[in-house]
């Protein structure tokens, strides 16, 4: 990789991580994602989903390989790791709210500490990112005392309070009441439209139909398949995608 | 756990019978079997005591070292508070050296018998840091309306450099159970507070200040209540180095009297008063903060 692709904002180049006790997790992963682009991400349980999107921010640390998010190469220097530590939002399947922080401060906390922003205006982006995903009126109320779809909408709101080129998303549902997956759902789909390039970790087939431009079928911490929603759900070309696909119908 | 409610059973009233009967034979012991003849009528002025002088009554020998017990006590928890910060931080390091020296500390107190450890570290503070730090010259220099605060805060300018030293060495040995509350506190937070904080940009100590430990605080703070209690226990090794608290003042009215049973039942008494008074507040303590969560 030695030009920068300008409309690539994230390159994976042929990465692996094994953790310590020897699981290989991801075995020679690449990829490519485009500005603006939605990439779906299936696979199997322990299929190394979680592992791949926790590389892109280095919250694990790929031990071979090669991964550059908007030019910045992720590797041992700190400096470019808090860059791209800024630059990507990270949504987690139990939310991980701040429990002792109310709904706004969770949202300020990072504008006011890494963007030094005075408390007015983290305040006013704050409330207008909880006006987007649609929980204005729960500013001052705790985690606590918010359904777990509400909680994951602040943890979505929170992750965009630094205003991120990407966003990635663990299985933001699959810890929620069915009742509640669609008003997480539908506030990552505006996201979406609105032009935000997202990974996102998710079972949701719907979803994926109406927003991905690609999804990435992963077994064993490598692409078995990759293509448009439509045509992987329709046609799958590969045994195990088609095996996987029966199952979560 | 289940909660089954303790009922009074006639096997309840023969041990109650039992135990009372064993405290009867003991106190005819002490009363006609012992060749002791003591007092209660004599203590009453060890505690409080008139002062025709000033034609006010003044805190005597126990009381005073009941407040004394109580002065060391907080002094020692402070600085015991930010040891135990720090260690716990240590501890809880990514470096390998930080850790190894938080637990050298750690594993060093609580395997010593506190009674050898202030004789070695009290002497150690007298002999070396006071003079280091200029207490002695500090105490002189003052001037007498400052002394008279120093006096109520502290001990009166004549045993400062004594009480001083009482303070660091207490200091220093609960430092390190300090320090295992808090990386306790500190271990128990969920990987994903940690996971998210780093996600947002957040530097380290950014993250332990305004993520980790207002949580921590919350969850340690009645074990550290506790652990203040403990510290109140302790202090009264201090009597060991002449620092007079209340089991030093203790001591020395039963010198005076020889009434060794009455002081120091009333000592025990003393303690218990400070001790229990205190674990209720803890419990209060911790049911307010159940009911916060
Ligand atoms: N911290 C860790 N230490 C050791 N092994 C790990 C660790 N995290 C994950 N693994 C292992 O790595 C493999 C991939 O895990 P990963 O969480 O990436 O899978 P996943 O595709 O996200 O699965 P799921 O759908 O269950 O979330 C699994 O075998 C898992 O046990
Ligand atoms: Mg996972």
């Amino acid at each position: 990789m030695s030009e920068i692709h300008e409309d690539y904002i994230i390159e994976i180049e042929n990465v692996s991580k094994t953790f310590t006790g020897g699981v290989e997790a991801v075995r020679g992963f690449s990829a490519k994602i485009r500005r603006q682009e939605v990439v779906v991400i299936m696979g199997p349980s322990g299929s190394g989903k979680s592992t791949l999107l926790r590389c892109i921010n280095g919250l694990e640390t790929a031990e071979s390989g090669a991964i550059v998010v908007d030019g910045i190469r992720l590797d041992g220097d700190k400096r470019r790791r808090l860059e791209i530590r800024k630059e990507v939002g990270m949504v987690f399947q139990s939310f991980n709210l701040f429990p002792h922080l109310t709904v706004l401060e969770n949202v300020n906390l990072a504008q006011r500490r890494v963007r030094k922003k005075n408390k007015a205006s983290a305040t006013e982006r704050s409330l207008e990112l909880l006006q987007m995903v649609g929980i204005a009126d729960k500013a001052n109320s705790y985690p606590a005392q918010l359904s777990g779809g509400q909680q994951q909408r602040v943890a979505i709101a929170r992750a965009l309070a630094l205003a991120p080129k990407v966003m990635l998303f663990d299985e933001p549902t699959s810890a929620l009441d069915p009742e509640m997956i669609n008003e997480v759902l539908d506030v990552m789909k505006k996201l979406a439209r609105s032009g935000m390039t997202m990974v996102v970790v998710t079972h949701e087939m719907g979803f994926a139909r109406e927003v991905s431009d690609w999804v990435i079928f992963m077994d064993d911490g490598q692409i078995v398949e990759t293509g448009a929603p439509e045509s992987i759900f329709a046609r799958p070309q590969e045994e195990r995608t088609r095996r996987f696909l029966n199952q979560i119908l | 756990m289940l909660h089954t409610k303790a009922k009074f059973r006639a096997i309840d009233a023969v041990l109650l019978l039992l135990c009372l009967a064993a405290g009867a034979y003991i106190y005819y012991r002490i009363q006609y079997g012992l060749e002791y003849k003591g007092s209660w009528a004599a203590i009453p002025q060890f505690l409080l005591r008139y002062d025709p002088e000033t034609g006010r009554w003044a805190a005597n020998y126990l009381l005073q070292g009941l407040i004394t017990t109580l002065k060391l006590s907080l002094w020692a928890t402070l600085p015991a508070l930010l040891v135990g910060l720090f260690v716990a931080l240590c501890r809880t390091s990514e470096t390998l050296f930080l850790r190894m020296v938080g637990a050298s500390y750690v594993e060093l107190v609580r395997n010593l018998p506190p009674l050898v450890l202030i004789f070695i570290f009290y002497f150690f503070v007298i002999d070396q840091i006071m003079p280091l730090l200029g207490v002695e010259t500090f105490i002189r220099a003052l001037p007498t309306g400052a002394q008279g605060v120093i006096t109520f805060l502290f001990a009166e300018k004549s045993l400062f450099v004594q009480f001083i030293s009482g303070i660091i060495t207490l200091a220093f040995f609960e430092g390190a159970y300090m320090a295992e509350i808090i990386r306790g506190g500190i271990e128990s937070i969920e990987r994903g507070q940690h996971e998210a904080a780093y996600a947002l940009g957040l530097s380290w100590v950014d993250e332990m200040r305004f993520v980790v430990m207002p949580q921590v605080i919350k969850r340690v703070l009645p074990a550290l209540a506790n652990e203040f209690i403990n510290t109140i226990k302790y202090s009264s090794i201090a009597s060991i180095v002449s620092i007079q608290e209340l089991t030093f003042m203790g001591r020395q009215v039963v010198v005076a009297t020889r009434y060794i049973f009455e002081t120091w039942i009333t000592v025990a008494v003393l303690y218990m008063a400070l001790t229990l008074s205190l674990s209720l507040v803890t419990e209060q303590l911790e049911k307010r903060l159940q009911a916060s969560d």
